[in-house]
């Protein structure tokens, strides 16, 4: 059923060797992935997966965890706010169940998010990751503003992502990407302790803090009162935390926060993104992938000139 | 894992019906998913929405809202909606010959059964999906459908009704007439779409006097297609349970299983 349907959904994409960038160790044949958490193999329905360079899974932890009750979702005047609480079947039910179905159905690399509570159980996933195939890299989330004690809790103090990331840097020789708060004082300084540590690439921002009350009643919108805010109205604030991260770090950032089409992307590939994400554009706009490429392939098609030219290029 | 079905779509809508208060029918054809859509599955839908339109903060896309199929016949499907807010509030402008974005079918989907004596229970704008449910039940089984609402600008075909200010039907609320019926007709069988709370009530009736009972929740939605997880609600058993889909593994569960406690 999924390719009867109007001819829009194949944007002929791929075709351009221009879109080609790299994400650290890992040749990306679009500079666009996905956001943890917001994507998975349902959305690929929808389109032509070629428009993807990358795909991400929703973050892992090493045993499942329940999530946060409801409600989850508030929408805002500008963006979502989300109180998921990393909600997944744990590190046995990925490996057994989720790793074949996405062998099986992707043709793009593949990148597993996961968090954890200690450094040690970071260490275990990874060395349970390790012993899989078909992993490209790995996204260390040390960001969700959703669980207590887990991700945010290592990702706000440079010396903790130092620690975890050259515990994580000697035990792999994958993609080792750390994805970072928006949630801190000094993002440079967090960016540059992850570098040195031995992160092969940066990915930013996670979800900003975000809260929403009903003015009638004063009840929170959301269950846990704070939530991670993201979509359009963040973008700035993305844009401005990826510039300094760029400034700060030599290796490659893929950049995510408010992106909803090819002129938001380009924003961020000015700004020293190599590669960006979309993330709430799925819940708004089923098509924003094959339409961010389209868009961005016609602007490097009509200048012949590739996407490298413009990474970090902001005048 | 279930394989995902769910599908993007843009259609024209053909015509636009007005009902009651701020009741309204949008009707679209498509003979395809007339085919594949069940009694209980709904779709995300939106009035198309086009980023470069957006020179105002009422253009920023927003989410699709989840809506449940009301009618399918013959490729004609409907969609009953009641404007509650700025979702439907948007699709409430909407009128033929305008483009509708659509995702779907989603969710399971009620159990279809046969020679079975049926309780329906419906709340305000939980009527929808028994509609079309109805009809695929009526020629096999013995339907008895009650439906509350607040006045009467919320009370549609029924063989009881309901409201609250009492100005059709019964005064006061629906639940109040469901175990004299269910004794009274001997009910083995109930489906529920309604307000949390009528649900529940039901959920407690239907177990006390040992009836088997589907109900239909509803929840704040984003992806409607399993990917977000923020539709969750929990079910189970008492000693375990966990949060599930309402778009993917919902939106009808089995009553029992349906762990109101926690909501």
């Amino acid at each position: 059923m999924g390719t009867v349907l109007n001819e829009y959904r194949k944007p002929h994409c791929a075709a351009s060797n221009l879109l080609e960038t790299a994400l650290g160790r890992i040749k990306l044949k679009t500079p666009l992935t996905v956001a943890s958490g917001t994507f998975d193999l349902e959305n690929l329905e929808f389109y032509d997966p070629a428009c993807l360079g990358a795909f991400v899974t929703k973050t892992i932890t090493r045993h499942p965890k329940q999530g946060n009750p409801p409600p989850r979702l508030y929408e805002t005047e500008a963006g979502l706010i989300n109180s998921i609480g990393l909600q997944n079947p744990g590190l046995d039910s990925f490996v057994a169940e989720r790793l074949p179905l996405y062998r099986a159905k992707l043709r793009m690399p593949l990148v597993v998010s996961f968090s954890g509570s200690t450094l040690e159980e970071f260490s275990e996933i990874l060395a349970v990751l390790e012993g899989c195939e078909g992993i490209a890299g790995y996204e260390v989330n040390v960001s969700c503003p959703n669980v207590e004690n887990e991700g945010i809790a290592f990702g706000v103090d440079p010396d903790t992502v130092y620690k975890l990331t050259n515990r994580l840097a000697r035990a792999t020789s994958r993609e080792l990407c750390v994805k970072l708060s928006p949630n801190v004082s000094d993002i440079g300084a967090v960016a540059q302790a992850a570098e040195s540590a031995g992160a092969t690439s940066l990915a930013l921002i996670n979800t900003l803090w975000g809260m929403a009350i009903d003015p009638m009643t004063g009840k929170c919108r959301i269950q846990k009162g704070i939530g991670g805010y993201s979509g359009i109205g963040i973008k700035p604030v993305a844009l401005a935390l990826t510039y300094k991260a760029a400034q700060a770090v030599s290796i490659p950032i893929v950049a995510m926060g408010g992106i909803y089409d090819w002129k938001d992307a380009m924003e961020f590939f000015w700004a020293g993104a190599s590669a960006i994400a979309l993330g709430t554009a799925h819940f708004v706009n089923p098509l924003a992938a094959p339409e961010l490429i389209m868009g961005l392939a016609e602007y490097l098609l009509q200048r012949d000139m590739p996407l490298s030219a413009i990474i970090g290029k902001c005048k | 894992m279930i394989e995902p079905t769910a599908n993007y779509y843009q259609r024209a809508i053909h015509s636009r019906e007005e009902l009651s208060g701020s009741y309204f029918i949008l009707w679209i054809w498509d003979d395809v998913l007339g085919r594949i859509c069940k009694a209980g599955q709904f779709f995300e839908i939106r009035p198309m929405s086009k980023l470069q339109n957006a020179f105002s903060t009422r253009a920023i896309p927003k989410l699709f809202k989840p809506i449940s199929i009301y009618d399918n016949q013959g490729g004609r499907i409907g969609f009953m909606i009641k404007k509650v807010g700025s979702g439907t509030n948007a699709l409430s402008t909407l009128k033929a010959g305008d483009t509708l974005e659509l995702i779907g079918p989603a969710g399971n989907g009620f159990p279809l059964v046969n020679s079975r004596k049926i309780l329906l229970v419906s709340g305000g704008i939980g009527y929808p999906p028994l509609w079309f449910l109805q009809k695929e039940l009526i020629n096999h089984n013995q339907i008895y459908w009650m439906h509350g609402g607040n006045t009467q600008a919320d009370i549609f075909p029924s063989d009881e009704s309901w409201t609250v200010d009492g100005s059709l039907g019964r005064r006061g609320l629906v639940t109040q007439g469901v175990e004299a019926n269910i004794s009274r007709l001997n009910i083995d069988l109930i489906y529920s779409c309604g307000p949390i709370s009528m649900l529940a009530q039901i959920a407690g009736m239907a177990k006390r006097m040992g009836v088997e009972h589907y109900t239909s929740l509803e929840a704040y939605m984003a992806c409607g297609i399993g990917v977000c997880h923020g539709c969750a609600v929990p079910i189970g058993t008492e000693a375990k349970w966990d949060y599930l889909r309402v778009c993917k593994e919902g939106p009808v569960f089995n009553a029992e299983e349906v762990r109101w406690e926690q909501f």
